[in-house]
């Protein structure tokens, strides 16, 4: 029970902090401003870093991880996707992975029942819970753009569109503010409601899901709920794009949680398992060919290794070969 | 099972009969809007403080709209007692004097009202 209430101790923690930072002791620059810069620096140089250290360890040989047919002889089907021997099928499957979590969807869960049967079984709920809780992030943050372009740029005008059409509340309902937290949720339950996941689950797994759903709490209620006046902050925003270091304008605390928590998760970021945003893009086992039969992959850190033909041997001993009567290829 | 089935479809069936009954008294049971409210306002200051408006008008206009179209009640009473006609002419009458007035921030916060997908915006009103 610890792994779950000490990372919800922090997250509430984590939330008062500006809370009471800018109510009592009026931190507005600190949180507004030294904050979000600090914690962008983290995100972007922390993830560079992490992903030119994974780019620059050599790869022995291809360690791809196949569950279909191998390029073989002609009159045998090759699964291209499971088993990409070419560049672009690597990319499709890298891709369907990012998309669409494919490999996620042959999930399945072993179960005992009474009797005892060890059943197995597909199940879908993950899969379908990650891939609804990732593209409503997704949109999410797509959508926040609005606060950092004077002019919305058009793709994004309609994916907000889309995700408002319900148009019902004032202001329009987002809908992906519903499937975020329906997904967050689900997320939750599963590790909770499980004994072996409960036991598999540590605090790292916990906490940024909690930190997640704070996220989604504060900025969900500051829209429709405890309003807050969005003209200061969208100032404040667009100041942070042109990296000024004016104070901000007086703006609700609630705003403050909200933004200290994406700082928060954006410092957490490359010290964890949210990495895997960025390392499914280079994850040698996903992005390798399955090609060992058809090219030879040198170990990059074999020492070079000096060879001697027999054709050089035999220039070398050639008269003492004659002499001792040993037959030679060239006279 | 089949007759439990058959059952709660029957039931099932009653409820959605009760609860549809009870919907079309509800819509017919309307009031008659009666606007009785003076047309122009004399007031120097806002229905609310500034500072509230600034981030719950959206909030103060859906209610006005949801009171004046769905209940039929068209007056609303300032805690210092002034009476102002729930409609978006009462705003407009003071603040469509700045035609931007709207539009400045809406545009900058990149924010769409729907107000105008069945009002005439200030933009579009030849003065």
């Amino acid at each position: 029970m610890k792994k779950v209430l000490s990372p919800l101790f922090i997250v509430a923690v984590l939330a008062l902090i500006p809370y009471v930072g800018v109510e009592y002791a009026g931190l507005d620059y600190l949180f507004g401003v030294v904050i979000p810069y600090m914690a962008a620096g983290v995100l972007v140089l922390g993830v560079a870093y992490r992903l030119v250290d994974w780019l620059r360890r050599p790869v022995p040989y291809t360690i791809t991880s196949t569950c279909g047919q191998e390029k073989s002889l002609d009159w045998i089907r090759q699964d291209r996707i499971e088993s990409p021997s070419k560049r672009w099928h690597a990319v499709v499957r890298v891709l369907s992975e990012v998309l669409f979590f494919r490999s996620l969807f042959r999930n399945n869960k072993a179960e005992l029942r009474k009797g005892p049967d060890l059943v197995y079984g597909s199940h879908k709920w993950l899969w379908l819970a990650g891939l609804v809780f990732h593209w409503s992030l997704l949109v999410i943050v797509l959508r926040h753009a609005r606060f950092f372009y004077y002019a919305l740029p058009w793709p994004i005008g309609i994916i907000e569109g889309v995700d408002r059409f319900l148009d019902v509340t004032v202001p329009a309902l987002y809908i992906t503010d519903i499937t975020v937290l329906l997904g967050v949720s689900y997320l939750v339950f599963r590790r909770l409601q499980d004994a072996k996941m409960r036991i598999l689950s540590l605090q790292t797994d916990y906490f940024p899901l909690f930190l997640i759903i704070g996220i989604v709490l504060a900025g969900i209620s500051m829209r429709y709920v405890t309003k807050v006046d969005v003209m200061p902050v969208k100032s404040l925003a667009m100041g942070l794009t042109e990296f000024s270091l004016e104070p901000p304008e007086r703006i609700g605390a609630l705003f403050y949680v909200h933004l200290f928590l994406v700082c928060s998760l954006a410092i957490y970021f490359p010290f964890s398992k949210l990495m895997h945003m960025g390392a499914i893009f280079i994850s040698p086992t996903r992005i390798m060919l399955n090609n060992s039969r058809e090219k030879q992959h040198k170990n990059p850190w074999n020492t070079p290794i000096r060879f001697r033909t027999y054709t050089e041997y035999e220039e070398e001993f050639r008269d003492k070969m004659k002499k001792a009567g040993i037959p030679v290829e060239k006279e | 099972m089949r007759k439990n089935i058959l059952m709660s479809a029957w039931i099932a069936l009653a409820l959605l009969l009760a609860v549809g009954i009870f919907m079309q008294q509800e819509s017919g049971a309307g009031t008659e809007p009666s606007a009785t409210a003076s047309g122009k306002s004399e007031s120097t200051s806002c229905v609310y403080p500034k500072e509230f408006m600034k981030s719950h008008h959206m909030q103060v206009l859906d209610e006005w709209r949801h009171d004046s179209v769905r209940e039929g009640d068209r007056i609303h009473v300032t805690p210092d007692g002034r009476e102002f006609e729930k409609s978006l002419n009462t705003c407009l009458d003071c603040h469509s004097r700045n035609k931007m007035f709207c539009f400045m921030c809406h545009q900058y916060a990149n924010v769409k009202p729907t107000c105008w997908n069945c009002h005439l915006s200030p933009m579009e009103v030849t003065k």
